[in-house]
């Protein structure tokens, strides 16, 4: 039992960097995108926020990003191993087409992550973890402060710059 | 239902988010709050229903929906109003 709650704290750790790291790779914070994510952006930073940070939440918000990418894999593995992590690209890669979203982000996430999950199997992690992992970890991004996240997400962006 | 324990937090970020979103008084800013709903549910559906055709419910609930979230933040861009 208390194991379980290790291995979730792991895989949210885990699944955190994974997306954030692979957002912040195809330049997410760059631009507002659609202006759905503008807009979202520039809301965050009129309420004191990041608005780099803020492009970044809006864009998750408008599009499946690397973090809906996890999420999905995490699911794909979780019912059907390897091949249904790639099936969860798949569908990834067609649900940007179909929010405008011209970039590979979600993809890139999508099976990044099934090669990370199938690793950790190794490792004694079971797919579920990774399920719920991204669940926390999207949490503490979009559920908790919007400003503070954005500040924490216009820090990271700067660095990469 | 393999793991009880997962499929429980998945449920209570889902309703946490549905909360914080009904709680917060402006449109867009309740635009990031569905979206943790969005990702419980689709991480709950899966792990209640542990079938590969879950999968495609899944993704097809979860695209939907951020569909949804992207055309509600983009026609209030238009509008100009929060």
């Amino acid at each position: 039992m208390l194991e379980e709650y290790g291995r979730i704290l792991i895989a949210a750790a885990l699944t955190w960097i994974l997306f954030v790291s692979v957002d912040i790779f195809w330049r997410l914070p760059q631009k507002g995108g659609v202006s759905g994510a503008k807009a979202i952006g520039d809301m965050i930073a009129r309420r004191g926020g990041n608005r780099n940070g803020g492009w970044m939440m809006g864009n998750i918000v408008s599009s499946p990003d690397a973090s809906a990418g996890t999420l999905l894999a995490a699911c794909g593995v979780f019912v059907a191993g390897i091949p249904g992590g790639i099936a969860a690209a798949l569908l990834v890669f067609i649900g940007n087409r179909i929010c405008h979203d011209p970039g590979f982000a979600g993809t890139t996430g999508a099976l990044i992550a099934t090669a990370v999950i199938t690793l950790s199997t190794q490792f004694g992690f079971i797919p579920s973890d990774f399920i719920v992992g991204t669940v926390i970890a999207i949490l503490t991004i979009q559920g908790l402060s919007l400003t503070k996240a954005s500040h924490l997400l216009g820090r990271l962006w700067r660095w990469r710059a | 239902m393999e793991s009880l324990i997962a499929t429980v937090i998945c449920l209570l970020i889902a309703v946490y988010g549905a909360i914080r979103a009904v709680a917060e008084r402006e449109t867009l800013a309740r635009l990031p709050f569905i979206n943790v709903m969005n990702f419980g549910i689709a991480g709950a559906i899966v792990l209640i229903l542990p079938h590969p055709l879950t999968l495609v419910a899944a993704a097809a609930y979860f695209i939907g929906s951020t569909l949804e979230a992207n055309a509600i933040a983009s026609a209030y861009a238009k509008r100009g109003g929060t």
